[in-house]
């Protein structure tokens, strides 16, 4: 008889003994410590890899931390890819613990984002307060130590610092969500505050060019070309001295890689042309053909130019222009068209049509609400979507004062004049531009974009290279 | 015997050349339903770094709560090695102009520079979506113009060689180490090295002469014409504002009105707006006979008040380098022994 026959060698009651004696000096000695478990969103067969995973689940536990002297690993070294903080820790866990409080909550879950439920698995994270880091566990020992009384109760579980690429980490405990904040591939986006409307004031005159007509879009254009009208003429055929001569922008266009005029509009109708129309040319823009006539109406009053005296904030798309009705025969109502420029403002109204039939006071002109609504305050780690683009992504920082949202996770391109809301918090506004000072940043580590900056600056783009693209 | 200073930054102009090709790449990352979930553009740098700077910029906060975020990629340079493949001739040397100044400029050096591009990632699926945007480019090289030196507007082309490509993937041991997945890509950079730039004492040539003998001994031969040549104006400098047109004139009109013809003499060039002409007579005292379009230039209208200029030797002494001009040509018969003496610039 090799066994002391006076013992049980392992009866289920000196094992629950065992491992509540466990269980308490784990609480006592312990560390709270959050354990992360893994879902997996994208497990890609063959390479045999998840592709994508979220965290989006917490547990509280309590821990030992084997390591009394500082963290194991090689520490912080400095790598041909940057600083590399290569610390480790070793923790041991309740097996019962595990069981009892994590395992159940692991097993509702959604069967293909979690695999396994009943043991910690390699892969997960825990949070370690104390260093505010995040580990990922590397491998779980189950019998360590080996067997006592026919049974282990403890996992003895080895981790390392967390490699960080695009994975969503929600716990909703900021402290965690927010130790990713700067990390990984995060954009800028300028938004719109809060919009105002711009103010226009038409100036009425008579003798003018009433309306454009174009009559030929040219071709071959490389800018748009220069409108020149001839000198306004009375009913004689004299130049009238005292008038005005009208102006006009041709605006171009690209189909099929030629480029044409689109349309011509006036910016100023001009004054004194009550004689033959005037003829109109067009120069410049390195291509040819284009032509156009006008309509010109010499006895009646109509607009003959705006004038912005307010150009609002906040245009992200060009906004309607409308003029009131012409009162007098023969009630033509003019119609204008903005031009919106890069900072978001009315910068100039067109002339479409000059109409007809107003009297010596200007007719009122109402422009289109500045379309951004810019309401509300992002939240941390809530989805935004682009409306147009239907980008979405992680809303990382929110600077209320400058408007500057700064966004990870980015499944696409954001586009300029896109509404962007948010999911949780409803705020919306309009994206001004992407990127500005520095597109992305990604722990001050990429110089993506100073080398570009540099590059602008010696490489020549100019002469094509029958051997390669630059 | 070195050491006269000069410093193009080529090799870092190489560098920042090289490096460009690979700063936007970008990985995608899907759902299982084929949606895009991540768009992430693949952080790139120069991987040697002062170690100080290294550390308070990536790691200012001291917690780095990860190791490090991935996909990252570094490049180096790891070697320079002469080729002598595309060596030219050593005493070889070209001429450039800058802001009026001839530079004198050696051949330069041919280098090649080896690269080392790296690329980190955490999935091989990462890595191979990285290597299948750059292989496709390289066959086996690329090539970018780089403006090397711009004092002398020498842009090279330099062809960028991808030689070969290794992968590190430590997937097997036990699991005390994490799987590491390193690509690593060597390339060359053909690129050449300028020694100093020597402003030239020569000048530019503004004057040719030559003599031409009657035989092929010009000890006993006799001279026989000597041709020169000077470069001759096609557009005005002075802007003399010898005259204005008092009428506009169309583009086939050849007696054009002026204010004082008396400003003018037969055989002077006049421009107005970019169209020489030819003053062939002078009929009254505020009209010119001209020939229309000289020199090649485009006949044109010509609106009232414009401006007349004379084309003289003035002019011709003003042009720049890199400007359109033409020739002021001359012969002389001389018919004589004498030899002429560039040092003295006189027939001895």
């Amino acid at each position: 008889m090799a066994l002391n026959p006076f013992f049980l060698q392992g009866s289920r009651s000196e094992q629950n003994l065992v491992q509540d004696l466990i269980n308490e000096q784990l609480k006592i000695y312990g560390v709270e410590v959050t354990y992360i478990p893994r879902k997996m969103v994208r497990r890609q067969t063959i390479l045999e890899e998840v592709q994508s995973s979220k965290f989006d689940d917490n547990f509280l536990l309590e821990a030992y931390l084997n390591n009394f002297d500082g963290y194991g690993g090689a520490g912080d070294i400095m790598t041909k890819f940057g600083v590399s903080v290569r610390d480790e820790v070793s923790l041991t866990i309740s097996k019962e613990r595990f069981e009892d409080f994590i395992s159940p909550f692991l097993e509702d879950e959604n069967d293909l984002e979690v695999e396994l439920a009943s043991r910690p698995r390699e892969g997960d994270l825990v949070y370690f307060p104390l260093g505010q880091r995040l580990f990922e566990v590397k491998f779980v020992e189950h019998e360590n130590p080996f067997y006592q009384l026919g049974k282990n109760y403890v996992y003895e579980i080895q981790c390392e610092l967390f490699e960080y690429e695009d994975e969503v980490i929600d716990t909703s405990i900021d402290e965690i969500d927010k130790t990713v904040e700067d990390m990984g591939n995060i954009i800028k986006l300028q938004l719109f505050s809060t919009g105002t409307n711009a103010s226009v004031t038409a100036h009425v005159g008579s003798g003018y060019v009433r309306q454009l007509f174009l009559n030929n879009d040219g071709s071959g254009y490389t800018s748009a070309p220069t409108i020149t009208f001839s000198s306004p003429t009375g009913p004689d055929g004299t130049v009238v001295a005292t008038g005005t001569t009208a102006t006009a922008v041709a605006i171009t266009t690209t189909r099929g890689g030629i480029t044409s005029v689109e349309k011509v509009l006036l910016t100023n109708a001009g004054a004194g042309y009550t004689g033959s129309a005037p003829t109109i040319t067009f120069t410049g823009g390195g291509g040819a053909g284009a032509a156009a006539t006008c309509g010109i109406n010499t006895d009646r009053r109509g607009v003959v130019r705006f004038s912005v005296s307010n150009g609002g904030v906040g245009y992200s798309t060009v906004p309607s222009i409308a003029i009131a009705a012409a009162p007098l025969t023969p009630t033509l109502r003019a119609s204008g068209e903005a031009v919106v420029s890069a900072a978001g403002t009315i910068s100039a109204v067109r002339i479409i049509d000059a109409g007809a039939g107003y009297q010596a006071s200007a007719p009122t002109v109402t422009v289109g609400t500045a379309a951004t609504v810019g309401v509300g305050t992002f939240w941390f780690n809530e989805l935004v979507t682009g409306e147009e683009s239907n980008t979405t992504a992680r809303v990382r920082r929110w600077d209320t004062d400058t408007n500057i949202l700064e966004v990870g996770i980015v499944t696409g391109r954001f586009f300029s004049g896109e509404q962007i809301t948010g999911s949780k918090s409803t705020a919306a506004y309009d994206i001004q531009y992407v990127g500005g000072a520095t597109t992305t940043l990604t722990d001050k580590y990429q110089q993506n974009d100073e080398i570009e900056d540099e590059s602008d600056l010696i490489l020549d783009f100019s002469e094509s290279n029958p051997f390669g693209s630059y | 015997m070195l050491g006269n200073y000069f410093y193009h930054e080529i090799i870092r102009k190489t560098i920042i050349g090289f490096g460009t090709l690979f700063n936007g790449i970008s990985i995608k990352h899907k759902d299982e339903q084929g949606q895009v979930i991540s768009d992430q553009k693949v952080a790139l740098a120069y991987g040697p770094a002062q170690k100080f700077l290294a550390r308070i910029d990536q790691q200012a906060n001291l917690n780095k709560a990860v190791q490090i975020t991935l996909p990252r990629m570094s490049f180096e340079m790891t070697s320079l090695e002469y080729d002598s493949s595309r060596k030219a001739g050593v005493t070889q040397t070209f001429k450039s102009v800058s802001n009026s100044q001839m530079k004198k400029v050696y051949m330069p050096v041919p280098y090649n520079i080896g690269f080392q591009l790296n690329i980190f990632c955490k999935l091989n699926d990462d890595a191979l979506q990285i290597i299948e945007q750059i292989l496709p480019y390289f066959q086996p090289s690329f090539n970018i113009t780089i403006n090397l030196i711009d004092s002398i507007g020498e842009k090279r082309d330099v062809p960028i060689i991808l030689n070969n490509i290794s992968m590190q993937d430590d997937y097997e041991g036990d699991f005390s180490s994490r799987r590491a997945l390193i690509y690593t890509l060597n390339f060359t950079a053909k690129t050449y090295l300028f020694g100093g730039i020597a402003d030239s004492p020569e000048g530019l040539i503004k004057k040719v002469t030559v003599d031409t003998y009657s035989s092929t001994n010009t000890k006993t031969a006799k001279r026989q014409m000597r041709y020169v040549v000077t470069p001759k104006a096609k557009k005005d400098y002075n802007d003399d504002q010898t005259g204005d047109l008092t009428l506009t004139i169309n583009d086939t009109e050849t007696l054009i009105p002026v204010v004082d013809s008396s400003n003018f003499e037969v055989g002077n060039r006049i421009i107005i707006d970019n169209e020489i002409m030819y003053v062939e007579s002078i009929p009254t005292s505020t009209q010119l006979y001209v020939e229309r379009g000289y020199d090649s230039t485009v006949k044109a209208t010509h609106l009232k008040n414009a401006v007349i200029n004379l084309l003289t030797a003035a002019d011709d002494a003003l042009i720049e380098p890199d400007d359109d001009f033409g020739f002021n040509e001359s012969f002389t018969y001389l018919g004589d022994s004498k030899a002429y003496s560039p040092t003295r610039q006189i027939d001895i």
